[in-house]
């Protein structure tokens, strides 16, 4: 059985990348910072393969400003939960799809997609979830700048304020 | 079969086996599944996105309307995370009543499920034999939280409700009463062959295939792996009470139902454990309004499995960020691989049998703010929905009911 100390440091051994860039929440619980998506693609593999994370109970997505993030819950046989997090500017929000590897990660790779507005490459064919048919596009709710009071639920269509508008909040 | 003759069938929206909505498209070759799309997100209504513009304490009530059958464990997720965040420890008391509760949830959840799936495969006596059961667990919870659902137990810092000697006493009855119904399920479900030969072999889920999907709860348990938070990660008090966790090795429909019979057992000992040993004291520690800066990743074992909450504080007295990962969200990924190569008759159990619920899915919420709070009576919430109807052009009066048909 491995400590979560153990893990941190076998892991900085293998990528000088991750010193100082992983740390214990508490017990069970091991977090990252973010990474960039080459760093996160490099440390994946290590850590599904060699490391015992070879489930993957979810994926958050979150609003960091300028950047996406995608915080990966991978958890190995002792039950200890590593937060691997990834980032991808707004302006380019490419990342890969784990849901080969990963197959628990599908839907929830969709839900980057319809919420945050993501670009999941290598996603398979499939129908968008959870929004409803019809959602008007560009609109990705789980950003922060999407206010629900713009959206006209009859209609289906979001109309900010004009001086909002000109920030283009939530479109693309 | 020439690919020309196959049939697409679309099982939903609309009550695919459960009353809830999910659309599964099969493609039949002949009786067979050759391929199955699974549709999902009927029900989502922008919780996470309402947890970002309410404090701490609204969003609990919130998060406890997710889903009707297991709303304490999702308070129970997000107030224990919470509470890491601000760096607070509940009361001991406090911490025995999160688990009662809980496992009294899980009995109705069980039951329920127990009732739901003879429905699905024809046996309706044990169908009405485990939801009267579950009528007298529901009593408990009424009589503990004052509802039959979503019984309002936890606030941040502790419980909002105590349990008292007399109530103590009512627990342990139903226990009792109840102990000897589950035992007689148990020896049902272990020797009644019509109910093996209808569920074995069905829905076939290997330990290996069950870890790839990312299957939990009873789904994973009866695949031989015994994955179970309140053991793997133990929370509230479960590290001090002896329990087993289940597990069955038919990695079928079959299988799964034995371990939610057996785990009712499990869940009755547990409450007499509780019940016997939780101390005097406070039920609620002071919490702060403002949560400082930071992130936690939160787990429970709801009875339909790990149910994650990840929540991101920012140092005020809203969220930056509230994640729900429900069991049933988990499980869906399953289902496809469940479903190929089975008959389109064992679809509505195989389904059934994950005990999904399409709420917690999709973590539902209908929020109507703006409105005046008010308590409804049964003769009032009657006459609201009469008028409900009016306004849209129906008038329930006006309708001509045909004469009773007399059958004998």
């Amino acid at each position: 059985m491995q400590t979560e100390e153990a893990i941190i440091h076998k892991l900085a051994e293998k990528f000088s990348i991750l010193k100082d860039k992983l740390y214990v929440q508490r017990s069970k619980r091991i977090i990252s910072e973010f990474l960039t998506r080459e760093e996160f693609e490099q440390v994946l593999p290590y850590l599904r393969d060699k490391m015992g994370f070879y489930r993957a109970s979810h994926v958050v997505g979150t609003d960091e400003g300028e950047d996406l993030g995608f915080i990966y819950l991978l958890t190995n046989d002792e039950g200890i939960i590593l937060a691997l997090k990834e980032k991808a500017p707004k302006s380019d929000p490419k990342i890969s799809s784990l849901s080969g590897d990963y197959p628990s990660l599908e839907f929830h790779e969709r839900e980057l997609v319809s919420l945050f507005g993501a670009e999941v490459e290598g996603l398979p064919a499939g129908p968008s979830y959870p929004l409803p048919d019809g959602w008007p596009e560009g609109n990705y709710p789980l950003r922060k700048e999407w206010n629900p009071e713009y959206f006209d639920q009859n209609t289906m269509t979001y109309n900010p304020p004009i001086d909002d508008k000109e920030k283009e909040g939530g479109k693309k | 079969m020439s690919e020309y003759n196959r049939v697409v069938i679309p099982i939903g929206p609309q009550h695919p086996s459960l009353k809830e909505p999910g659309c599964f498209t099969v493609t039949l070759d002949g009786e067979k599944i050759v391929d199955v799309v699974v549709g999902i997100g009927y029900n989502h209504r922008g919780l996470e996105k309402a947890c970002e513009s309410r404090n701490y304490i609204q969003i609990i009530y919130l998060l406890e309307r997710i889903c009707g059958i297991c709303s304490h464990t999702h308070t129970t997720a997000f107030c224990q995370g919470v509470e890491e965040l601000a760096g607070i420890s509940i009361p001991r008391r406090a911490a025995y009543i999160r688990v009662i509760v809980a496992e009294i949830e899980r009995l109705h959840s069980h039951l329920l499920w127990l009732g739901v799936a003879a429905h699905e495969i024809g046996f309706d006596t044990m169908f009405m034999y485990a939801w009267r059961d579950r009528e007298a667990v529901l009593d408990i919870l009424a009589a503990v939280g004052g509802n039959r659902v979503n019984y309002g137990i936890n606030t941040i810092g502790g419980v909002r409700r105590d349990i008292d000697d007399s109530l103590r006493q009512d627990i342990l009855k139903m226990t009792d009463a109840l102990q000897e119904q589950v035992k007689y399920y148990q020896e049902l479900a272990l020797t009644e062959t019509t109910l093996a030969a209808r569920l074995a072999g069905i829905g076939k889920l290997s330990g290996e295939d069950a870890l790839k999907y990312g299957a939990v709860g009873p789904v994973i348990r009866a695949s031989g792996i015994d994955f179970d938070i309140r053991a793997v990660d133990p929370y509230a008090v479960y590290a001090e009470i002896p329990f087993k966790v289940i597990t069955d090795t038919h990695a079928d429909v079959f299988g799964r139902t034995v371990v939610r019979i057996l785990e009712l057992l499990e869940s009755i000992e547990i409450i007499r454990f509780c019940i016997k040993n939780m101390p005097d004291g406070d039920i609620v520690t002071k919490a702060p309004r403002r949560i400082p800066a930071g992130e936690v990743i939160s787990r429970t074992e709801a009875p339909r499995g790990e149910d994650i909450h990840y929540i991101r504080s920012n140092g005020t007295e809203r969220p930056d960020r509230v994640r729900v990962r429900a069991p049933s969200e988990a499980n869906w990924h399953a289902m496809r691989h469940m479903l190929l190569g089975q008959y389109l008759a064992d679809a509505p159990i195989t389904i059934a049998a994950i005990d999904p619920c399409f709420s917690c899915t999709d973590r539902a919420i209908v929020i109507n703010s703006g409105r005046e709070t008010e308590l409804m009576d049964w003769p009032r919430l009657r006459q609201y929905s009469i008028d409900w109807y009016k306004k849209r052009g129906i008038d329930v009066a006006s309708i001509k009911i045909p004469e009773r048909r007399m059958y004998f």
